[in-house]
């Protein structure tokens, strides 16, 4: 199925794990919408969800709503028409949830970051955008620092979005965070990922720039969407780190120059510790990172949260 | 009015481009512009007259890299011999010739005997971390491989000018086994790793370490892993300056090297920092590796003492080097 590897092939350029999700949602709902037989929905859509869910395998906000898509194509029964409405209204109400809780949670990070704040913040965001646009829009005189996240480079998408709202931004290597530190007053970071700990996985670099912070004591914030916690690391599962090959991330001159049998190790995600971090801001709430479990009992209505194994879902629907 | 020859300008050209990279490659360049702009002399034979020509290019050769410390010691080391030498203009090309080889060879010794000593400090089965190109921590990494120690290095990119693949590069033509990692994934690895072995660019009589952007976060990040930290350091790394108060200067180098020049053309509100250092503090530091033996780095002052001594004379040469007085980040 070619269409299917190249729409999932997408997701490893989209930056942003919300925009990851929400891309991931539109072509459900477009799935949704092709598909010729109950059947055929339950198994592209099963599908679809197994192979977005492992194209970006750290994102806690991509299993949490395929998850929730899977349970309601799970307990779907009468025909074809109603399950198609039923589903993508689900879908739909996903990309606006994650949209509402962005806008909620950035309202509330900038609440939280004073008039003339100097601002770190590493890769790219977009609820760390959101929350720096509404520092401006509350009338804020901020200045933003942003490492250009190598091996990748999405730092350099963040100056450019920040400089073309007028906020003034800095870029530096990713190597002078340190070197910075003593002339920033906060550092703000997205996740991809919060475990059960409170510990946050994001963009690789991430846990230097907060032992940095820490070294320099700097507070952390961690701007995210509720969302992103990870329900799996509540039942002890690990947050794999994928890593990228050399040839992704290097030009063919680079490669050439470096050899054929050039070894590397260019890992996408690392993990802070909460002690590293004052503050998740989520839509629910400022919470520390060692608030995980409450957030996710208010969450889910119940500690420990009572939802099926991904795995099992799948294969259920795939049968 | 002075005219310095084209091959000196070409080496000070290559110092000041990054051309020529590590401060003992930079200091060896600065020796061999000094003896060559001796030799190649056309101006009037009078001793005072050259001795004047040769402060000036000396002065000239110092201001293309202001904070390579290397680069002032070794241009001190042969000035102080022109200075103190007697005697008619032949002799005192001579005097510059003399120094000059001197000093190159004692540094290219230097490299070698911290190797051995630095081998000595890794044991095989090691997993070293190394940042940037450091002539002296590569000595230290290829000698361990030669002397029979199984080592495994991991090799920082080190934007923006990724110094690191020369490293990686040198290390694989020696045998030893090297990955390289993005300077963002120096914590992550360092649980893997039992040793960080970094070159220096500068260290104050204080014992801080000023060296290539990144260091005293690799240096921080080690500390709290417990992973030792050793540095190698040929003694003319050791500011002089710095016993006289003098601050080191971090370098800011230009935009471009951080990205493309196009892309600061459409982005005209993105400003770019690109300091070229950055300072590790001594307790990050267990030891620093010279040709003179292992010290600790709050011991920097017993190398400089024994170096440069502490005199009305060396201070004056000293603020001759230090002269450059720019805005910008001191340490």
């Amino acid at each position: 199925m070619v269409w299917l590897t190249s729409r999932v092939d997408q997701l490893y350029s989209i930056m942003g794990s919300t925009e990851a999700a929400d891309y991931a949602l539109r072509e459900a709902l477009g799935i949704i919408r092709e598909a010729g037989s109950m059947k055929e929905l339950r198994r592209e859509l099963a599908h679809f969800a197994a192979n977005v869910i492992k194209a970006r395998p750290t994102s806690a906000l991509m299993l949490n709503t395929f998850r929730d898509i899977l349970i309601t194509l799970r307990s779907l029964e009468g025909g074809l028409d109603e399950a198609k409405k039923l589903l993508a209204e689900k879908v739909e109400s996903w990309i606006t949830r994650a949209k509402e809780a962005v806008e909620r949670l950035a309202e509330i990070g900038a609440r939280r970051i004073p008039d003339k704040t100097r601002i770190l913040t590493h890769s790219y965001s977009y609820s760390v955008i959101r929350t720096l646009e509404k520092c401006v829009t509350q009338g804020k005189r901020i200045e933003v620092v942003v490492t250009e996240s190598r091996p990748t480079g999405e730092g350099l998408a963040t100056a450019e979005t920040l400089a073309s709202k007028g906020i003034p931004v800095t870029l530096i290597v990713d190597s002078a965070a340190r070197f910075v530190m003593k002339d920033i007053d906060l550092v703000l970071l997205g996740a991809e990922a919060i475990a059960a700990n409170g510990a946050v996985v994001n963009k690789i670099g991430s846990s230097l720039i907060a032992l940095a912070a820490h070294e320099a004591r700097r507070r952390v914030f961690i701007a995210a969407g509720t969302y992103k916690f990870s329900v799996e690391t509540v039942f002890g599962e690990l947050v794999e780190i994928p890593s990228l090959p050399p040839s992704t991330v290097l030009s063919r001159d680079e490669l050439k120059l470096l050899g054929e049998d050039y070894r590397a190790w260019f890992p996408l995600m690392d993990v802070t510790p909460p002690e590293y971090i004052d503050a998740i801001i989520t839509e629910m709430g400022m919470v520390a990172p060692e608030a995980v479990p409450l957030v996710l009992r208010e969450l889910y209505g119940a500690w420990p949260p009572r939802l099926p194994d991904i795995d099992e879902l799948l294969e259920q629907l795939s049968r | 009015m002075f005219r310095v020859p084209e091959e000196v300008a070409s080496i000070a050209r290559d110092i000041k481009g990054m051309k020529i990279r590590g401060a003992g490659k930079i200091a060896r360049a600065g020796a061999e512009a000094l003896k060559i702009a001796a030799q190649r002399y056309e101006g009037p034979t009078d001793p005072e007259r050259f001795k004047g020509y040769m402060e000036q290019v000396a002065r000239y050769i110092v201001s293309t890299r202001p904070t390579a410390v290397s680069l002032p010691n070794a241009v001190a080391f042969v000035m102080k011999q022109l200075r103190e030498a007697a005697g008619g203009f032949r002799e005192l090309v001579d005097t510059v010739v003399r120094a000059a080889d001197d000093f190159i060879r004692n540094s290219l010794r230097a490299v070698e005997t911290i190797g051995r000593i630095g081998a000595r400090m890794l044991r095989s089965g090691d997993t070293v971390l190394t940042h940037c190109h450091s002539t002296a921590a590569l000595s230290i990494l290829v000698t361990a491989k030669k002397t029979g120690r199984e080592i495994k290095v991991y090799t920082t990119e080190t934007r923006p000018k990724f110094q690191g693949r020369i490293t990686y590069k040198q290390l694989v033509e020696a045998g030893v086994e090297a990955i390289q990692i993005p300077d963002s994934a120096v914590r992550s690895i360092m649980k893997r790793v039992d040793k960080v072995v970094v070159g220096a660019d500068t260290i104050t009589s204080d014992g801080a370490l000023i060296n290539k952007v990144g260091t005293s976060q690799v240096a921080l990040a080690a500390h709290e892993a417990r992973v030792r930290l050793f540095v190698a350091a040929e003694t003319y790394k050791f500011s002089p300056a710095s016993v006289h108060g003098v601050p080191v200067l971090i370098e800011e180098r230009p935009p471009d090297e951080v990205v493309p020049a196009e892309w600061l053309k459409r982005n005209p509100g993105v400003k770019i920092r690109n300091p070229a250092f950055d300072v590790t503090p001594p307790e990050y530091i267990d030891a620093i590796i010279t040709e003179v033996g292992v010290i600790p780095p709050k011991a920097a002052a017993i190398v400089l003492r024994e170096l440069f001594g502490y005199s009305y004379e060396a201070e004056k040469l000293v603020l001759v080097a230090a002269e450059h007085d720019e805005a910008g980040v001191y340490y």
